[in-house]
C-alpha cells in the first residue's frame, strides 16, 4: 500500500506529464484546427474546428503546380537518403573495420569539419555549382549533402558493436569483402539503418537554405520552400499556410511511426 | 528491362527535341525573369503590367518567381557576393530601405537607368532614395506614404470629426486620445514594442534619418530623433495606447475594434478593407507632425519598394523597354493596379487618372487616393543609408526603457553608441 505521501508525488508527476504533453500537443492542434479555418479566423485565435478546409486544400493545391513539387520533396529526399546511407555506411564500415596509420587522423579531420557552420560554406559552394553548370538541377542539391560527416560518426560508433565473429566467419565461407557489407553487415546493422533513415529522411525533407539558393524556378522548388513562400506577402493567408504545414509534417511523422520501433534499437546500439 | 529502357531512351529523345526547340524560339523571343514577394501585391502588378506590354509584343513572355521576402532577399545576396550570374533574373524587386545596402555592396550589380527614365515623373523621395553617385538605378514602384487610420465611428462617439484630425500635431492627437479614453473608455492606439516603424515614420516626416546625406550617423545629436523618442514616451505615458506583440495582433487590434486607430503606410488600407462589415466607419487622415522640430510635416512614409534591373540580366534590353513603356508612363496602368491591387504607384501623373480621383464609400466618401497622392508628393527625401537594420535593431532594444520612463538623452546616448559600434 502507498503512502499518501507516495500518492501525491505521483499525482505531481502526472500533472507535470500532462502539462509537457499539452505543451507539445498543443501546436499541432493548433496546425490541424488552423488547416479547417478561414484567416480571419486564425488571427481572431480560433482554436476550434471549422469548416473552411476544402477551401484551403484547393486554394494550397491550386497555389503551385503541387504535383511538381511533391515530386520534387520525395525524389530529393528519398534519393538523398538512401544515397546518404550506402556513402556513410560505407565509410562508417570501412573507419572501424580497416586499419591504417591515418585513420584516426582523418576521422578527427572529419568530426573538425562538422565545424564549420554551413553559413560559410554556402557562397563557396554556390561557386562551386555555378562552375559545374549544375545550379538548379537535383545534383545541386543533392551533392553537398550526400557524404554527410554526422551519419558516418553514427554509423561508425554502431559499428564497433558489430562483432568480429560474424565477418571471421563470413571469410572462412568464402565471401569477399563487398559480400560480408553486403550480406552479413547491412542485415545485421538494420536497427542502425533505420534510425539513420529518420534522421536523414527528415533532415533531407525539412532542408531550406540550400535548395532556396540553388534552386532558381518554380517547377524545382520543393514543399518547404513553397511553405515559406505561402508566408510572404502582406496579407498571408493563415489557413492554407496550415494545410502547407500539415502537408510537410506529415511525410516525417510517418516514416517515424513506420521505423519507429528500429529507431529506439538503433539508439539504443544494433547489435544485441 | 530492355523493352523499358528503349521506352526510356524514345521519351529522352523527344524530350532534348523538345528542349532544341524550345532554345531555338526562345532566341527569337524574350522570357523577362523577375523575382518580388507577394504573389497578390507585386507579383499580380507585375504580371498585369506584362499583360499590357505584351499587347504590343506578342512574342515576348515574363516569368515571376516568388518568394519568401527574407528568403529572396539572402539568395539575391549569396548568389551577388558569389559572383556567379547564372539563373539571377532580369528584374528584381527591392525594399526600399535596403536599396543603399544592395548598391552600396554590389557596385556594378544593377543597371542605372537615367538615360532611359525621365525621374522627374516620380515622387521625389522614391528617386532620391536609387540614387548612388549621380545615377538612379530604379524604377519606383509601391509608396509607404502614410496615414492617420481612424475609426470614424467611433471617433464622433466622443465627438470628433475628419476636421478634428487635420495637419495635427502628434501632442494635439495625444489630447485627442485622452478625451477619447475619458468620454467612451476606448483606447486610441495598438503599439508593438518589438518595432521601431512609428519612430521611422516621425523621422521621415521631418525629413531626418539615423544617417545624414552622406551616411553619417546623426543620432546623438540630432534634434529630431530627440523629438521623435519623446512624442513617443509621450504617446506611452498618456495610457492610450495598448501593447501588442507581432504583425498579427497588431492588425487584429484596431480590425477588431479593441483600438480605434493606426498609423500605417497606404498599403494597410488592403488589409482594412478586408473587413467589409465595416464599410463606411473608416476616415484616413494624414499622419500627425512633430512638435516644435524645423521641417516637421504631415507626410511620411513606411516601407514601399521598388524594381532594378541586373547588369546581368539576358534580357536586359527588353527589362528596360518593358519597365520604361508600362511602368514609367502608363497612366491606365496605375488605375488598373490601384483598384485590383490596392498598389499606390509612385508615377505622379497617376493621380489625373479615373480611380485616382474616384471617393471611396469605404472610408465614407472621402477621396483618400487624391490625398495619398497629395501627402506623396510631399513626403520628405532621407538618406536610408545602408545600416537601417542595425539602428532599427538598436532602437527596439531601448524602447522598454522609453516606455518605462527612462531618461531620454541616455537611452538616445546608448542606441548611437550601438549603431555605431555596430557598423564600424
Amino acid at each position: 500500500m502507498s503512502s499518501p505521501l507516495a500518492l501525491l508525488g505521483r499525482a505531481g508527476t502526472y500533472l507535470l506529464l500532462s502539462l509537457a504533453a499539452f505543451v507539445s500537443i498543443f501546436p499541432f492542434f493548433w496546425m490541424v484546427a488552423g488547416a479547417t479555418n478561414t484567416s480571419a479566423d486564425i488571427i481572431r485565435g480560433k482554436g476550434t474546428p471549422g469548416t473552411a478546409l476544402w477551401d484551403n486544400i484547393v486554394k494550397f493545391i491550386n497555389s503551385f503546380d503541387m504535383v511538381r513539387v511533391l515530386f520534387n520533396s520525395f525524389l530529393l529526399a528519398g534519393l538523398g537518403t538512401v544515397l546518404t546511407l550506402i556513402v556513410a555506411s560505407l565509410a562508417g564500415y570501412g573507419f572501424e573495420m580497416f586499419r591504417s596509420r591515418f585513420r584516426e587522423k582523418i576521422f578527427g579531420g572529419l568530426l573538425l569539419m562538422l565545424s564549420i557552420p554551413f553559413a560559410a560554406l554556402m557562397i563557396p559552394l554556390f561557386v562551386l555549382m555555378a562552375n559545374f553548370k549544375i545550379i538548379n538541377t537535383y545534383q545541386a542539391v543533392l551533392l553537398p549533402t550526400i557524404a554527410s560527416i554526422f551519419i558516418i560518426f553514427y554509423f561508425r560508433q554502431a559499428t564497433k558493436a558489430f562483432p568480429n565473429e560474424l565477418r571471421d566467419a563470413a571469410r572462412i565461407d568464402g565471401l569477399k569483402e563487398w559480400q560480408i557489407f553486403l550480406y552479413v553487415y547491412m542485415p545485421v546493422m538494420r536497427s542502425t539503418y533505420a534510425a539513420a533513415t529518420i534522421i536523414v529522411f527528415m533532415n533531407n525533407w525539412n532542408s531550406y537554405l540550400w535548395p532556396l539558393i540553388v534552386l532558381q524556378t518554380n517547377e524545382m522548388k520543393t514543399l518547404t520552400l513553397v511553405v515559406a513562400t505561402l508566408t510572404s506577402g502582406y496579407t498571408p493567408d493563415f489557413g492554407v499556410i496550415m494545410v502547407g504545414a500539415i502537408c510537410a509534417t506529415l511525410p516525417t511523422l510517418i516514416i517515424f511511426f513506420v521505423l519507429q520501433r528500429r529507431f529506439v534499437e538503433g539508439m539504443l546500439g544494433a547489435v544485441k | 528491362m530492355i523493352r523499358t529502357t528503349s521506352r526510356w531512351r524514345n521519351t529522352l529523345a523527344v524530350a532534348l527535341t523538345g528542349i532544341s526547340l524550345f532554345s531555338v524560339t526562345a532566341a527569337s523571343a524574350a522570357q523577362i525573369t523577375v523575382w518580388c514577394w507577394d504573389p497578390n501585391f507585386n507579383g499580380a502588378t507585375m504580371e498585369e503590367a506584362f499583360s499590357r506590354y505584351q499587347a504590343n509584343n506578342p512574342d515576348d513572355t515574363i516569368k515571376i518567381e516568388i518568394f519568401d521576402k527574407a528568403a529572396m532577399e539572402q539568395k539575391l545576396q549569396a548568389q551577388l557576393a558569389s559572383g556567379a550570374t547564372d539563373g539571377l533574373p532580369d528584374i528584381v524587386l527591392i525594399e526600399d530601405y535596403r536599396a543603399q545596402k544592395y548598391l552600396q555592396s554590389f557596385p556594378s550589380a544593377f543597371e542605372p537607368l537615367n538615360s532611359h527614365v525621365d525621374y522627374s515623373t516620380f515622387a521625389p523621395y522614391k528617386v532620391e532614395l536609387a540614387t548612388l553617385n549621380g545615377q538612379t538605378y530604379s524604377i519606383p514602384f509601391d509608396s509607404g506614404v502614410t496615414g492617420y487610420f481612424y475609426r470614424s465611428d467611433l471617433l464622433a462617439e466622443a465627438g470628433f470629426g475628419p476636421a478634428d484630425l487635420e495637419n495635427i500635431t502628434w501632442d494635439q492627437l495625444i489630447e485627442i486620445g485622452k478625451a477619447v479614453k475619458e468620454k467612451t473608455g476606448e483606447t486610441l492606439l495598438p503599439i508593438d514594442p518589438t518595432s521601431s516603424d512609428w519612430i521611422r515614420i516621425m523621422l521621415q516626416s521631418a525629413g531626418s534619418w539615423y544617417f545624414d546625406a552622406d551616411g553619417n550617423v546623426t543620432i546623438a545629436d540630432n534634434p529630431v530623433f530627440k523629438a521623435a523618442v519623446e512624442t513617443y514616451q509621450r504617446l506611452m505615458a498618456a495610457g492610450i495606447t495598448t501593447p501588442v506583440s507581432g504583425w498579427t495582433e497588431y492588425t487584429g487590434s484596431f480590425t477588431s475594434g479593441k483600438t480605434l486607430s493606426t498609423f500605417s503606410g497606404v498599403w494597410m488600407t488592403a488589409t482594412i478593407k478586408a473587413n467589409p462589415d465595416q464599410a463606411g466607419k473608416w476616415g484616413v487622415a494624414p499622419s500627425p507632425r512633430l512638435d516644435g522640430v524645423e521641417g516637421a510635416s504631415n507626410a511620411s512614409n513606411l516601407g514601399g519598394s521598388s524594381w532594378y534591373v541586373l547588369s546581368s540580366a539576358p534580357e536586359k534590353e527588353k527589362a528596360i523597354d518593358f519597365l520604361t513603356t508600362i511602368w514609367a508612363q502608363d497612366v491606365d496602368f496605375y488605375q488598373e493596379i490601384l483598384v485590383n491591387q490596392g498598389a499606390l504607384g509612385s508615377l505622379l501623373a497617376a493621380r489625373e487618372g479615373e480611380a485616382y480621383q474616384a471617393t471611396d464609400d469605404f472610408f465614407g466618401g472621402q477621396p483618400v487616393w487624391q490625398n495619398f497622392s497629395s501627402w506623396l508628393a510631399e513626403i520628405p527625401s532621407v538618406n536610408y543609408g545602408i545600416f537601417t537594420e542595425e539602428a532599427d535593431t538598436a532602437t527596439v532594444a531601448q524602447i522598454p526603457a522609453i516606455t518605462s520612463g527612462g531618461n531620454v538623452d541616455e537611452i538616445i546616448a546608448a542606441i548611437d553608441a550601438q549603431v555605431r559600434q555596430q557598423i564600424q
